[in-house]
């Protein structure tokens, strides 16, 4: 008994640090070199717009868990983690494994696109082949 | 054998990946039957001569720009077939191991009007083919997995086939894999209403070392194929169930559910 309540008053410990201003803008400026980095591979073709929302809306709430970190730290107490760094890791994790997920659904469905299209080139060939063969037997008459 | 097209005409599709050794004996005993066909030669992609050979054979080259796999090699002879509107098509593989004689026998059935999908079955008559142990207990466990749809064939993983349009226009959807289409097709197929039927066949051992059910390949082959019978039995089904279940599956489905 008197080991939980120690590890409890641990947890709180944990939760009721101060926050540092220090880690505040290192959160901020990494959220906003984020938004940065989305916007200059969009000018330059490398990434496209349709693949920036979720990138932005990660920048966002990054941006907007750097300016509240009270929101964190409640965050944190609601799923039962110790430290708001674990809640982070663990919403990154999370967000990793759905992105994930989501590039092999379109992964999967490029696949198949990219097999109908290939077999249309065959069928398309041989049919060129057969158009081919048949003017130059035309030619010949 | 004619390489042109022509409508009525029924279509001989042959996948082949690097067969240019075996390919022209095939052909030429293809030719040699005489039937009133027209041959077509799926080359997935091959690093060597196979579609310059069949094309010199007579045969149409159908040729992926890169390799596909067997199943999408397939498809394209199927989606050759609609464009051209054939009203069937057998499927052979390239390697020799079927025979081009069992062909009229494969047709037989369907051209009669009695079942869409012919199965040419090593295992229905004694023919004395062997199988590796793995290979035969895969066949097992498969067989019994077709048996819980109610689908009764003796060999499932028989690449050697004879469709008709009905069959080709499912088959030519996107469902259909590109690498192994076994029971997993036989499945969606027979959801649809399509009656299966197999016919005994002689098949020759395979030349080729390796086959695509073999070595590590048959553990990938068994998860693959578990998972992807369960999706196609949980899709809906196709349209073309829906109105011929109304016409009464136990006829339909006799044939299928011949004793194994």
């Amino acid at each position: 008994m008197n080991e939980t309540a120690t590890l409890a008053r641990l947890r709180e410990l944990f939760l009721d640090n101060p926050d540092l201003e220090h880690t505040r803008w290192l959160a901020l400026s990494i959220s906003l070199a984020l938004v940065a980095a989305v916007l200059w591979l969009v000018r330059r073709r490398r990434l496209r717009e349709e693949y920036t929302p979720i990138w932005v809306a990660v920048s966002g709430a990054l941006v907007f868990l750097s300016l509240r970190l009270d929101v964190l730290r409640e965050l944190t107490r609601a799923i039962g983690a110790w430290t708001p760094s674990s809640t982070v890791f663990f919403l990154g994790e999370l967000f990793l494994v759905a992105i994930c997920l989501n590039y092999a659904v379109r992964l999967s469905r490029a696949g198949l696109l990219i097999k109908n299209l290939a077999q249309e080139i065959a069928i398309l060939r041989a049919q060129m082949d057969r158009l081919e063969a048949r003017s130059a037997e035309r030619e010949r008459a | 054998m004619e390489a042109e097209p022509r409508a009525g005409r029924g279509v001989l599709v042959i996948p082949a990946f690097n067969e240019a050794p075996r390919l022209p004996a095939l052909l030429e005993r293809i030719a040699a039957q005489g039937l009133p066909l027209e041959v077509v030669v799926v080359d997935d992609g091959s690093r060597d001569d196979t579609a310059a050979l069949a094309q010199a054979a007579g045969a149409t080259a159908l040729r992926h720009p890169f390799n596909l796999g067997y199943g999408a090699g397939l498809q394209t002879g199927y989606k050759y077939a609609l464009e051209v509107g054939a009203p069937w098509v057998v499927q052979m593989d390239a390697d020799g191991q079927h025979d081009p004689v069992d062909v009229a026998r494969l047709l037989a059935p369907i051209e009669r009007g009695e079942c869409d999908l012919v199965i040419g079955s090593r295992f229905l008559e004694p023919t004395g083919y062997e199988m590796g142990f793995t290979r035969s207990l895969g066949r097992r466990f498969f067989t019994g997995i077709a048996r819980l749809f109610g689908i009764r064939v003796t060999d499932p993983t028989s690449g050697f086939q004879a469709l008709d349009r009905k069959v080709l226009e499912l088959y030519a959807g996107d469902a259909f894999p590109s690498d192994y289409p076994d029971v997993d097709v036989l499945v969606t197929a027979h959801r649809a209403g399509l009656r299966v039927r197999e016919v005994g066949v002689l098949m020759h051992p395979s030349v080729r070392k390796s086959t695509l059910h073999g070595g590590l390949r048959s553990i990938w082959y068994v998860y693959k194929m578990l998972l992807a019978v369960w999706a196609a039995s949980s899709r809906k089904r196709a349209p073309a169930a829906r109105s011929r279940t109304h016409g009464g599956p136990d006829e339909r489905d006799r044939d299928a559910r011949a004793p194994a």
